[in-house]
């Protein structure tokens, strides 16, 4: 029989989001909590982060991924937080029991608050459809990073990138400082996908072309990859103009990123269409009583700084959670807005609102309606779907009459000139 | 050298099956394949229908095979220790003209517990059907199997009775050596044998026509598909026909025994072996397949691939002898329901080489092939087991199809074994999940070079050209670039 495991709080994945969730569940008084992860190692996708950019929101100061990292292990090691690597949990019941298995046999752990803290993936290949030939050499991003980051392998001698994520933009860099000769990155929309900061610094400065309303139309190749065959595309994403072949043994792709809620769909936990991952409330509590989730299962953050944040909002819940709370005002995307978080929100608590652009636009106004009627608005010079908008919640005067407040983004089209 | 009984060219499904049936007697075997594993050509990629009796075509030698099949089912599922999901099929008609085809199908088949069904009776069982749907033919027997796994529990079946399995031999030519004949590879590996079967499928015409027979070239009709991922499960129960054309069974959508779902193939001619998919190809499956299912979740797409149907002119298999050598039988066009009629071929075959005087002397103690325990399908009391014996079924590999590394492992040492990533995937479905790869192909790698003895070069998605990932020192210094 699987070992039961009596707990107060299970945290499911050692990433940036756990780690915090974790220390913030000890530090506001919880016991027993255990920290499971699958890797061999806490940290996540920091690990393979080993560029600089992280924690200037959190620690005031540049640090690469595994330094970041590394100041939640160590915040960790002084609690009693119990951490489980290279332990995979294969399911969470709706009554919270948390199956997982490791190399020392299957365990049912019982708690009494459940954080998904389970990270995003990244969008395949299968998932755009990209046609042609299936050979070796088409990795994800992400994949890429961590063969070469953390196992010391390259993937190929010359590659092209498919989309201008930030993880795209970031290994276009680190591939070439490897000697991987990068033909371009190429992105569908008239718009970098990535931050501007990591154009500049990782395409700008190596001399990578990017080509904006450009896409791979078919991959070449019967073993290996040999090629892709690139074009122009209208607005309705058709190709325009003639295809050009770029030679390449490697294609990677960076098209983009979403919440990893299998765990969570198959417990029963309600799933915001929009953003993929959970429907949440200011605390980072799901819609069904003892489950929680944070970071990037929740949306996809631009910065590992949001997603402590995050993260850091549960620890305060947990232990005071048998107050019963009010009900939330439910707050919707509309026109304009890719995605927000969280989706639902009480008057008088801290903490933020993130807004995903749909588009960029100059000018823009971001507008908070309830019943047809604007309450609120902020105006923001420019937006881009690359950078989130952050609001804190204590700013907007949500209304005390029930009724879903819609957040609406309008403004000039803007295109960077890049 | 060593004289064998029977030398099969080509490690399809038909030649496994070949290769299978065989060694239940008491004969020298030996299978080469020019691939690095079985199933890597025609075999890999179709959508793995047992189809029955109602589907056989008369009055053809593909139907004769096909019925000859069936018997065999059960003892072979038994043997091969596999299980074929047990879903049924529907057949849909959209008019009244369609109808007529659907009672052609109940009447030809007469199979038990086969019925015509009103539009309500069939939106009842599927009400994601399209609603405009006419008519429905359900029939009971109708079965899905994992193509990869049969083939490759009919090769480790053959190798457990006693049949030899070498990789990357393409066979080049045939020539008389005495009373037997001598067959040459193009590696320069050399074999005697008593007996030939070319199941080289695709390369069945080149193989033939170098021994100087003559079969007719084969059209390739490719075929697209669709995967929509295991979440998807339960939208359609049974595998869902239109009523088929001239030239095939049509655009389907089937369940897996795995839980996807699959959509297609569409059919179109292609020059070469050319499994390249296209963006037209892909749409005229996805126009199919909104015709049986207009609310189809494309969004859950997690890959798309193709396959090629190996045809003869007149849409037939081929089971010859040679003009030249009578001890040499050439297997060509065999093409969809091939994976159906394989068991039937392998003992037609057994059949013809008897009445040229193979001696068929039934072996005493064959042996079934034990399929290996599949951790994602253990309950928790046996993965407890598991793990306990063992401490590699408690580290995942796969996130998605929750694949350990004991089956790995395991599979690096099936025999044949598992040598390239494709090899992994169609034993233990890594790299077949939601992700494609994306976690498992980071760490496969590493675990690979660490804990299996691979060297980097040596870790292949399949051929030798198909690297994965380099070394530093592989590539050059970015100073050199520069």
């Amino acid at each position: 029989m699987p070992k039961s495991v009596e707990a107060e709080v299970v945290v499911i994945g050692g990433g940036p989001a756990g780690m915090a969730a974790a220390v913030s569940s000890w530090e506001h008084g919880a016991r027993k909590i255990f920290l499971l992860e699958r890797n061999p190692h806490l940290g996540g996708i920091l690990n393979q982060c080993i560029h600089p950019g992280f924690g200037l929101h959190v620690f005031g100061e540049e640090l690469t991924g595994p330094e970041y990292a590394e100041r939640y292990i160590e915040a960790l090691q002084k609690t009693g937080v119990e951490v489980l690597t290279d332990t995979t949990v294969l399911e969470v019941r709706r009554d919270r029991t948390v199956v997982a298995v490791n190399r020392n046999g299957v365990f049912a752990f019982h708690p009494q608050a459940v954080v998904f803290a389970v990270g995003c993936r990244e969008r395949t290949r299968g998932m755009i459809r990209l046609p042609g030939t299936r050979p070796s050499g088409i990795f994800t991003a992400g994949c890429a990073q961590y063969l070469v980051n953390v196992e010391g392998y390259l993937p190929g001698r010359r590659a092209v990138i498919l989309g201008s994520g930030d993880i795209g933009l970031i290994m276009a860099r680190r591939l070439t400082l490897e000697g991987v000769q990068v033909k371009a990155v190429v992105e569908i929309r008239p718009t970098l996908s990535g931050l501007l900061r990591n154009y500049v610094q990782c395409l700008q400065d190596f001399g990578i072309p990017l080509l904006l309303s450009h896409t791979v139309f078919e991959v070449l190749g019967k073993e290996r990859v040999e090629g892709v065959l690139v074009g122009e595309v209208d607005e309705r994403g058709k190709p325009r103009g003639e295809l050009r072949h770029i030679p390449c043994d490697t294609l990677l792709l960076s098209v983009g990123l979403i919440p990893e809620s299998e765990l969570l769909r198959k417990a029963g936990i309600p799933l915001c269409p929009s953003s993929g991952g959970p429907f949440v409330d200011e605390d980072f509590a799901c819609d069904v009583p003892g489950f929680f989730a944070c970071g990037n299962v929740v949306a996809v953050f631009d910065l590992v700084d949001y997603v402590t944040k995050s993260a850091e909002r549960i620890g305060q819940r947990i232990c005071k959670q048998k107050q019963e709370e009010p009900p939330p005002l439910v707050v919707r995307p509309g026109r304009g807005v890719a995605t927000l978080v969280p989706q639902r929100i009480r008057e008088g608590k801290e903490g933020f609102l993130y807004v995903r652009p749909k588009e960029s636009f100059r000018k823009a106004r971001l507008s908070f309606v309830q019943g047809g009627k604007e309450f609120y608005a902020v105006t923001i010079p420019i937006c881009r779907p690359g950078e989130m908008i952050r609001l804190e919640l204590s700013q907007v005067p949500w209304p005390g009459e029930r009724g879903e407040v819609q957040v609406v983004l309008e403004g000039e089209r803007h295109v960077d000139t890049l | 050298m060593k004289v064998y009984d029977v030398v099969i060219a080509g490690g399809g499904v038909v030649g496994c099956a070949v290769a299978w049936y065989l060694s239940h007697f008491s004969l020298d075997i030996l299978l080469l394949e020019k691939c690095e594993d079985v199933c890597c050509g025609v075999s890999k990629a179709n959508t793995g229908i047992l189809h029955s009796r109602s589907y056989a075509t008369p009055g053809t030698l593909k139907g004769e095979m096909h019925l000859r099949s069936l018997p065999w089912f059960s003892q072979a599922f038994r043997e091969l220790g596999v299980r074929p999901l047990r879903c049924g099929a529907l057949t849909l008609a959209f008019s009244k003209e369609e109808m007529q085809h659907l009672k052609v199908l109940r009447d030809r088949g007469k199979v038990e517990g086969a019925s015509l069904l009103s539009p309500k009776e069939v939106l009842a069982l599927e009400p994601s059907l399209h609603p405009g749907v006419y008519a429905g033919y359900f029939d009971p027997e109708t079965m899905v199997i994992s193509p990869f796994a049969l083939t490759i529990a009919l090769a480790e079946c053959a190798v457990l009775n006693g049949v030899t399995m070498d990789f990357a031999k393409e066979v080049v030519s045939l020539e008389a050596s005495g009373k037997h004949l001598l067959v040459r590879c193009s590696d320069g590996g050399r074999y005697v044998t008593r007996f030939f079967v070319n199941c080289a499928g695709i390369g069945a015409p080149s193989l033939a026509r170098s021994v100087g027979d003559s079969i007719p070239p084969l059209s390739l009709f490719r075929g697209q598909y669709f995967v929509l991922d295991r979440e998807c499960q339960g939208l359609v129960r049974h595998v869902l026909y239109p009523v088929p054309t001239e030239e095939s069974k049509g655009i389907l959508v089937s369940p897996t025994p795995e839980g996807n779902i699959l959509l297609g193939p569409n059919f179109e001619a292609v020059p070469y072996e050319d499994t390249a998919t296209t963006l037209r190809g892909l749409e005229e499956v996805e126009r199919g397949a909104r015709k049986l299912v207009p609310e189809i979740p494309l969004d859950r797409v997690i890959t798309t691939f193709s396959g090629i149907r190996p045809a003869l002119p007149e849409r037939d298999f081929s089971i010859t002898f040679s003009t030249h050598f009578p001890s040499v039988l050439h297997l060509a066009g065999i093409e969809s329901p091939g994976l159906t009629a394989c068991f039937g071929i392998a003992e037609y075959v057994g059949e013809l080489l008897k009445k040229r005087g193979l001696p068929l002397r039934e072996k005493e103690h064959f042996q079934p092939r034990i399929p290996p325990p599949v951790f994602r399908e253990c309950s928790l009391e046996e993965r407890e087991r598991l793990i306990a014996e063992d401490p590699d079924w408690g580290k995942i590999i796969c996130r998605c199809e929750e694949v350990t590394l004991a089956e790995v492992k395991r599979a690096l040492r099936s025999r044949p074994p598992a040598r390239t990533l494709d090899g992994l995937k169609r034993r233990v479905r890594v790299f077949a999940g939601r992700c494609q790869g994306g976690f498992c192909g980071m760490h496969l790698p590493g675990i690979l070079e660490r804990e299996c003895g691979f060297s980097p070069s040596e870790i292949r998605k399949s051929g030798p050209g198909s690297f994965y990932v380099l070394r530093r020192d592989e590539v050059a210094l970015y100073a050199e670039v520069r």
